[in-house]
């Protein structure tokens, strides 16, 4: 007797149907939703999120020896072993399409929640859909302060928003100032987008706050063709401490046209974004040795805890890239929904929120240098700290805050 | 001559109102949220384009900028729904006057230039538009400006999950544009334009009211656009510059016009018939790839479409009429 | 603001007007020919700085070398375009202005689908080159050496154009063409073939626009969107048409945008380009040189 395909899923559907229900509910696959632009202008990021995913996945799903959440043993043991399915959705970083593709994911692919969207104001439209059909939703590299501050139940960060990170990046100043190191000045540059407009929104706040004074302030138009004059303006300024806003194109040109116009910082600390992207350091790498940026991540935590070295392997051979600030968010993203999900030992949306509430995850089963994984009742992490890395010999090294520094810092810049 | 025409012109009203009253059925019977969402984005392009095409294709000015009054229609409501309370209804209303008179007067220079630098022109007055209320500051700037969503309220038009309001709000929308552009067709103003477009020679003779015309077809589109625009904020209940007043967003009006047929009744309609399902369906089933396969899809369908059927997919219909006469 | 600040901005801003002039220089030859504007021009560029770029990452051929190479290879990009694409648009009977604009659209739309499809939508960039990251330095006043290089090739792409056109048996017979399409048939001229050397012709001259950008600029599949919308007011500025009315509305948009940046909010700079190209159209229906 030859059984064919359709022999084994008649069979497969048969005893389905005899299984109690709640015993096939346990069994099945879990599915949660990523939303991120996989075309146009921020497809890169989308498309690096992808494998970052996928390797969260693929330490869940199967049996792995890391002291990670749900890294042992095969899928969620809180839902009998269920294993976890990811559906893509391209939202171009447009907030309608994203609020469609989100109302798609939650409707028709029945995700029990949804990780996204690196852009911001995506972030928005998804989160309001989320709420609406009370599914969570796990914002894994949105960095807007005012996402959380929206009155949403369904809304989750476990990263640091903008004001945590120039926070991070101001006691940084401080501290180097005590050491006698000259940061009285600085010039801001960032883009005119959401990103870059309350990333300097924050830092404004915070110099002033701090006796710091901003000696040029310059908004310039993303993807300008030419930031001569912008960087012509920075040069003339000559600020103690260049502080960009950037995200990859503007921070390459950035970079081009200040050695192109003989202008060379003291000291430059940027807030992450292109900054903490390979494709800068393969372009321009050679004039930023020395360079600052605030991070969420660093590898140097390997030396402590050397599973996020092996984890960076698997990333790697999935990319081709080591993990970075965009990377291992949405890697730590997809865990802490997980971990959730398993406690919650539901797909149900509200008891999944529940668990998410209840998220009360040790900084030393994170990859990531935070204190811990837990959410305050506006769904924000408030012990999520950043690091300061700065680019030395081709490489990044932690130089902030001290308990995770691997180095002092070289200042000013080369 | 006379006859057939009243008659034609009749039974177009006819066929379009059965349309319309079988297009209020179909969410009775379809309640998918995301297919409701395809055919509310269909009847809203529908109807912009629609609009466009009063000005860009019946009076021959091609706007490349119309986003700039989609913009203003959602950026009228939003601020003074947000910052004063005052209803969208209203709202909608002003967002359509004050676009009126800033397509008149943007107009008024404007007319002058001939094909290219007119389209040009458009593309590069909604730019400004764009920059400027990208760093206005009180506007919301780039961060833009979200609508607080606080349960169902037809006051307010929200509506948490319900997506039948926003609907025949969209089918309204898709008819008031329709009716205009019929009574246009039959009017004065028609007839000049048909006139211009025979016979360049006519345009010279009937110089003056031809320009006031246009002033006319102006205002009538960048109202009805503004209203769609007003729509969308509320639709989306959040609204930030690029994604309300980008360049893409005067060529989503004009594609469907282009496809379907410009300067014609139904070719706006048949155009986001045809197109906005397929962008939808496109980015959803092929663009979690991230490979750009969506991009590559929609983009040779536009090419083929525009090469095989220059006329616009309206000349399938139209051509079968001729040969049964 | 001290004067070096004024005379290097607008320095800066003279290198790159010349350089926009090359960009948008072969939408200008392929309008004034045929009255059609290619609204995939941006990707032309995208492309020619993808060649480039992988010249350089393949065989390590520098920038400076890969431009012959990539005008070449766009020449063929563009002369393939019209006979697959724009010939048929056209042919249209009704709407040929509509349809070629839309037909060129879409065109732009799948070349970017095509890029991100087989270079990956990662961002590249030419790391190092024989002139990137170089600088002249005259009395404090710096000069990027491939933006200079970018506009003695754009002075001489304009010079050999304008040679070209006026001087050789093809360019009158281009000039023919353009005249009257009918009567050169009779004389034997081909007019596709006519077209789609102009094609090439327009393809080569932004192939070598790419080559030198990729020298300096970061490359991937959306770049040439940041370049399509000046290179289109370029030309209309200058007269639509007008080879020469390119390379004088490069140099004014490069000088605008330099100023506007000094005494406007940067993120505004666009906005100059914008006013200025109104205000010419407003006074100069057919834009500085456009025939009347």
């Amino acid at each position: 007797m030859t059984i064919t395909r359709r022999d084994v899923l008649l069979g497969a559907t048969a005893t389905a149907a005899l299984m109690p229900l709640a015993a096939r509910a346990q069994t099945s696959e879990v599915v949660i939703g990523a939303t991120y632009p996989l075309s146009g202008s921020g497809a890169q990021v989308g498309v690096d999120a992808q494998r970052a995913f996928e390797t969260a996945v693929d330490i869940i799903n199967n049996d792995q020896d890391f002291d990670l959440p749900l890294a042992k043993g095969l899928g969620l043991p809180g839902l009998g072993g269920a294993k976890i399915r990811i559906v893509y959705a391209d939202t171009q970083g447009d907030p309608q399409k994203g609020r469609a593709e989100a109302e798609r994911l939650i409707t028709q692919e029945k995700v029990c929640a949804i990780l996204g969207s690196y852009q911001s104001a995506v972030a928005v439209t998804i989160s309001q859909i989320c709420e609406r059909y009370q599914t969570p939703f796990l914002s894994a590299d949105n960095s807007s302060p005012s996402l959380h501050r929206r009155g949403l139940k369904y809304y989750f960060r476990a990263s640091p928003h903008d004001e945590m990170f120039s926070a991070g990046m101001f006691d940084f100043l401080d501290a180097m100032k005590k050491k006698g190191a000259k940061a009285d000045t600085l010039a801001l540059f960032h883009e005119d987008t959401i990103f870059g407009t309350d990333s300097a929104n924050a830092q404004t706040k915070l110099a002033a706050e701090r006796g710091y004074k901003i000696v040029s302030d310059i908004k310039y138009r993303a993807n300008s063709p030419s930031l001569s004059a912008e960087v012509q303006q920075l040069k003339a300024a000559n600020a103690d401490v260049l502080m960009p806003s950037s995200y990859t194109t503007d921070g390459i040109l950035l970079i081009k046209t200040m050695a192109e116009l003989g202008y060379k910082p003291n000291a430059i600390v940027a807030q992450a974004a292109g900054f903490s992207e390979k494709a800068l350091y393969d372009a321009v790498g050679d004039k930023l040795e020395g360079a600052i940026t605030r991070g969420s991540f660093s590898l140097d935590l390997a030396a402590k805890r050397p599973m996020v070295g092996k984890i960076n392997d698997l990333f790697k051979a999935k990319s081709g890239k080591d993990l970075n600030d965009n990377t291992s968010r949405q890697f730590m993203a997809m865990i802490v929904i997980a971990d959730a999900i398993n406690r919650a030992k539901s797909t149900d949306g509200e008891k999944i929120r529940d668990a998410m509430a209840a998220t009360d995850i040790p900084g030393e089963q994170t990859i990531m240098p935070w204190k811990r994984v837990k959410f305050d009742d506006m769904g924000q992490n408030n012990d999520a700290d950043p690091v300061l890395l700065q680019y030395v010999g081709g490489k990044f090294v932690t130089i902030f805050p001290t308990q995770a520094a691997v180095a002092d810092a070289i200042w000013p810049m080369k | 001559m006379d006859k057939s025409f009243t008659e034609r012109r009749r039974r177009e009203l006819l066929v379009a109102a059965c349309l319309a009253v079988a297009a209020a059925l179909v969410p009775l019977f379809v309640k998918n949220p995301n297919v409701q969402n395809i055919m509310i984005l269909t009847l809203m392009f529908g109807a912009l384009s629609q609009s466009w095409n009063i000005l860009s294709g019946y009076c021959g000015q091609i706007s490349l900028g119309h986003a700039l009054y989609f913009g203003l229609g959602a950026y009228t409501t939003t601020l003074l729904f947000t910052k004063f309370g005052v209803p969208p209804w209203f709202g909608m209303l002003a967002g359509g006057v004050i676009s009126a008179v800033i397509a008149m007067a943007l107009g008024y220079p404007c007319f002058r230039l001939g094909g290219h630098y007119f389209a040009i022109a458009t593309i590069v007055i909604a730019e400004i538009g764009l920059l400027l209320i990208q760093n206005w500051d009180w506007a919301g700037a780039a961060l833009g400006i979200e609508m607080p969503v606080r349960g169902d309220s037809w006051l307010k038009f929200q509506f948490a999950r319900s997506k039948l309001p926003y609907f025949y709000f969209a089918l309204a929308l898709a008819c008031i544009a329709w009716i205009v552009t019929w009574w246009l067709e039959d009017s004065k103003w028609g007839y000049w334009w048909r006139a211009v477009k025979d016979n360049p020679d006519a345009a010279q003779s009937l110089g003056v009211v031809v320009f006031d015309s246009k002033m006319g077809a102006a205002a009538v589109s960048a109202f009805l656009v503004a209203v769609g625009g007003s729509f969308y904020a509320m639709y989306v209940s959040y609204i930030d510059p690029g994604s309300v007043m980008g360049f893409q967003f005067s060529l989503l009006m004009a594609l469907p016009a282009v496809l379907g047929g410009i300067g014609t009744l139904w070719g706006p309609l048949l155009g986001a018939v045809i197109l906005i399902p397929l962008t939808e369906l496109t980015r959803s089933y092929i663009g979690g790839s991230g490979r750009g396969v969506d991009l590559i899809v929609y983009g040779t369908l536009i090419v083929v479409i525009a090469l095989a059927r220059p006329e616009g997919l309206i000349g399938l219909f139209s051509r079968r009429k001729e040969t049964a006469r | 603001m001290t004067a070096e600040t004024i005379i290097q901005s607008l320095a800066s801003g003279l290198l790159m007007g010349l350089l926009y002039g090359l960009i948008a220089v072969g939408l200008a030859l392929i309008f004034g020919l045929m009255d059609v504007v290619n609204f995939a021009h941006g990707e032309f560029l995208m492309i020619a700085m993808y060649v480039t770029f992988f010249l350089f990452t393949f065989f390590a051929i520098d920038p400076l070398l890969a431009a012959p190479l990539a005008a070449a290879a766009l020449f063929v990009l563009g002369a393939v375009v019209y006979l697959v694409v724009v010939r048929f648009a056209m042919r249209a009977k009704a709407n040929v202005g509509m349809v070629q604009i839309f037909a060129t659209f879409g065109l732009a739309i799948v070349m970017r689908g095509l890029a991100q499809l087989f270079f990956t939508a990662d961002y590249r960039s030419v790391p190092q080159s024989w002139l990137g990251g170089k600088t002249v330095s005259i009395a404090g006043i710096f000069l990027p050496q491939p933006q200079l290089f970018g506009a003695l090739v754009a002075i001489a792409a304009f010079g050999g154009l304008y040679l070209f056109i006026n001087r050789t048996d093809f360019g009158r017979a281009l000039e023919a063409t353009r005249e009257d399409p009918g009567a050169v048939a009779l004389v034997g001229i081909d007019k596709n073939r006519v077209f789609a050397l102009g094609w090439g012709l327009g393809g080569a001259l932004v192939g070598l626009a790419g080559a030198i950008m990729a020298s300096f600029f970061y490359i991937y599949p959306d770049v040439g969107a940041s370049f399509a919308l000046i290179a289109y007011v370029t030309v209309a500025l200058g007269g639509f048409g007008s080879v020469f009315g390119a390379f004088a509305g490069g140099i004014i948009v490069g000088l605008v945008e330099a100023t506007t940046a000094l005494v406007l909010p940067p993120s505004l700079k666009s906005v100059g380009i914008y006013a200025v190209y109104l205000l010419v159209v407003f006074i100069r229906p057919r834009g500085l040189f456009g025939s009347m």
